[in-house]
């Protein structure tokens, strides 16, 4: 892209010492563990809808689904609609609610009280592994793409970064990060809203736009199926074939349709979107994450974190449109990147359209993107090993003050790890970041079903749901592993999907698999005594209130 | 040839034969199952506890309205 000026680096240096001042303004009234973890459960709705959004959106997501966009279309909005807004009600009205009243500070913890200690480490020590990485993966991939978009030093950006976003959520923890991700979703869809409309009055209005994706598109498919005809051989080829649709006009694309069939190359065939995406990942993510739904177990109010979770919702509806939209003006303006280059078609976009001033704003759209998920990842992290290990296991007895202080050495010792790991990745090939998304696959499926069978059900039991969890992550890795090119090529066999992706199907595997574990296993084996299924939805609390 | 192999050939090919207009209908339907539900919460899990309830507090009319904006653009891509 062009050079950034010094108005584009002032509107950037504006939105950080902003960030910064809310942050450590925030961190100034933090006194207690609790007030670190959960914000003193002070939290209001329209903060934390906000910031269930920008958390969200990470600075990676908002390039990989502008990419994907150009690649493969609108269809990418469902992992923003479908795979959000179904599961964000369900859980404002039946799972967050009884999180909350259960007055837990981490998900892992509930899962102790309903079921086992065995049952909360498992499920703490994923989640922790994988938030620990995704810091790294993170800070470096969104540290590649400003390299493109503002060509600075990509170990400069992860340092600065680390640092900035260290500080203020050493700071002021949960609080902080709440409420710097208001402001920064405030500031990325200002900033990405700005750079759709200048894109859509750049090619000429949405008409215009629309039967330019369709052509632009269907050449590209066309040239592409060549290209893949050319390398099969004559039977394959027969196999291969696109099929005619019939469901759509001649001169219509895919890639303005959010419903696409089973063969399709994208990583959203309509199967994998409504039961994996729509029924499984979404529902997992949204209630099971315990960096999303942290800030939610901090609300002020039981009414105030069913709300937050209903105005996220709301606020979902707008997301693909500022995400993916840009990829598809991308796609009309840059029809030459081809599929093989379509991750540098944003940033060229940003340098094409975008004038003195509105690329410093889209710049601080990117950064406020990437600094909410960092912060939050950051800060959940840290919540789950000072809750789940360090006073579960080590200092039971630890009082507020000792876990402020256990809860800001452990933020600071993972922004180094963050730091670290991020320079090793370097190290490693590109597709690093859809490796930790199939790990995510494989998570998702287990943690929603012990959550599902937990809430729901008082005939759950703890040896079922340890067994589950653990059937549900092994043999979705054995499903992966049948996937792959090296070990089918030993084995004689053909891989096992033929989307591209296929990481909502493992989680469909995943859940269906731990869920029958479950069942099986709390049918046959003893069951737990009632103060262990009194949490269960519609049970009691310790307090004897209901829970 | 596994068992996972067949069991995802069999299920590939049951899936393509089913129309696109009818998986579109299948999310669609997803939504009016949800607004149904939402429909029929009682108004004391939509509406705050500690003060009298307007209709800007009550927590259905703005899940109806996020779930018909979801409608809107299933069926119009």
């Amino acid at each position: 892209m062009a050079q950034l000026t010094s108005i584009d680096y002032l509107v950037i240096l504006s939105y950080l010492a902003a960030t910064m001042v809310i942050g450590l303004w925030v961190g100034s009234y933090v006194r207690s563990g609790s007030d670190f973890f959960l914000a003193g459960r002070s939290l209001p709705w329209w903060a934390i809808g906000m910031s269930l959004v920008a958390t969200d959106i990470g600075g990676a997501d908002l390039i990989g689904v502008g990419g994907d966009a150009y690649r493969y279309g609108i269809v990418m909005g469902n992992f923003e609609w479908i795979g959000c807004i179904p599961a964000m009600l369900v859980g404002a009205f039946v799972f967050i609610p009884h999180l909350w009243r259960c007055r837990v500070t981490t998900i892992p913890e509930y899962l102790e009280r309903r079921f086992s200690v065995q049952l909360r480490l498992s499920v703490a020590a994923c989640w922790l592994f994988l938030m620990a990485c995704n810091l790294g993966v993170m800070l470096l991939a969104s540290a590649v793409f400003l390299k493109s978009l503002a060509g600075w030093d990509i170990s400069v950006c992860i340092l600065a970064t680390a640092l900035l976003v260290g500080a203020y959520t050493w700071s002021g923890g949960l609080a902080a990060v709440v409420y710097t991700d208001v402001l920064q979703g405030v500031v990325m869809i200002c900033g990405c809203l700005t750079f759709v409309v200048i894109g859509i009055y750049d090619v000429g209005g949405i008409e215009p736009l629309v039967d330019k994706i369709h052509a632009v598109a269907k050449a590209q498919d066309l040239q592409d199926v060549r290209q893949r005809e050319q390398k099969l051989v004559t039977n394959e080829r027969l196999a291969e074939r696109v099929k005619p649709r019939h469901d759509r006009p001649a001169h219509e694309s895919e890639h303005l349709s959010l419903v696409l069939p089973v063969d399709t190359r994208s990583p959203g065939p309509w199967p994998g979107i409504l039961f994996g995406l729509g029924l499984i990942v979404g529902p997992g993510y949204w209630i099971g994450n315990q960096c999303i739904v942290q800030r939610a177990l901090g609300a002020r109010s039981e009414y105030e974190a069913k709300a937050a979770y209903v105005y996220g919702a709301l606020i979902k509806n707008l997301i693909p449109f500022l995400v993916a939209v840009p990829g598809l003006i991308a796609l009309v303006k840059f029809p030459e990147l081809g599929h093989e280059r379509a991750d540098v078609a944003l940033p060229q976009l940003v340098g094409a359209l975008l004038p003195v001033g509105c690329r410093g704003m889209f710049v601080a759209a990117f950064l406020a993107a990437l600094m909410s998920s960092v912060d939050s990842y950051l800060n959940s992290a840290t919540t789950l090993y000072v809750n789940d290990f360090y006073r579960r296991c080590y200092r039971p007895e630890a009082d507020e003050g000792q876990m402020l202080a256990v809860g800001r050495w452990t933020t600071i010792g993972f922004v180094i790890w963050g730091i670290y790991f991020a320079f090793q990745l370097q190290a490693f090939p590109a597709g690093i970041y859809t490796i930790f998304q199939t790990l995510l696959s494989f998570f998702l499926g287990p943690t929603l079903a012990v959550l599902a069978a937990g809430m729901l059900s008082r005939s759950a039991s703890s040896d079922g749901a340890v067994t589950g969890f653990y059937a549900g992550l092994l043999t979705s890795i054995g499903l992966f592993s049948l996937n792959q090119r090296g070990l089918c090529q030993w084995l004689d066999l053909k891989p096992l999907f033929q989307v591209g992706q296929p990481y909502l199907y493992y989680s469909i595997w995943s859940f269906l698999v731990s869920m029958t574990f479950i069942m099986i296993f709390s049918y046959f084996l003893r069951s737990d005594p009632p103060e262990k299924t009194r949490y269960a939805i519609g049970g009691t609390n310790p307090d004897g209130e209901a829970a | 040839m596994t068992v996972f192999h067949w069991i995802g050939n069999f299920l590939r090919h049951q899936l393509d034969l089913v129309p696109l207009s009818a998986a579109r209908w299948l999310m669609v339907g997803l939504y009016l199952i949800l607004m149904f539900w939402i429909i029929q919460l009682s108004s004391t899990a939509t509406n705050p506890p500690d003060r009298p309830g307007t209709w800007r507090s009550d927590l259905k009319i703005w899940a109806w309205l996020a779930l018909m904006f979801q409608i809107v653009i299933y069926s119009v891509f």
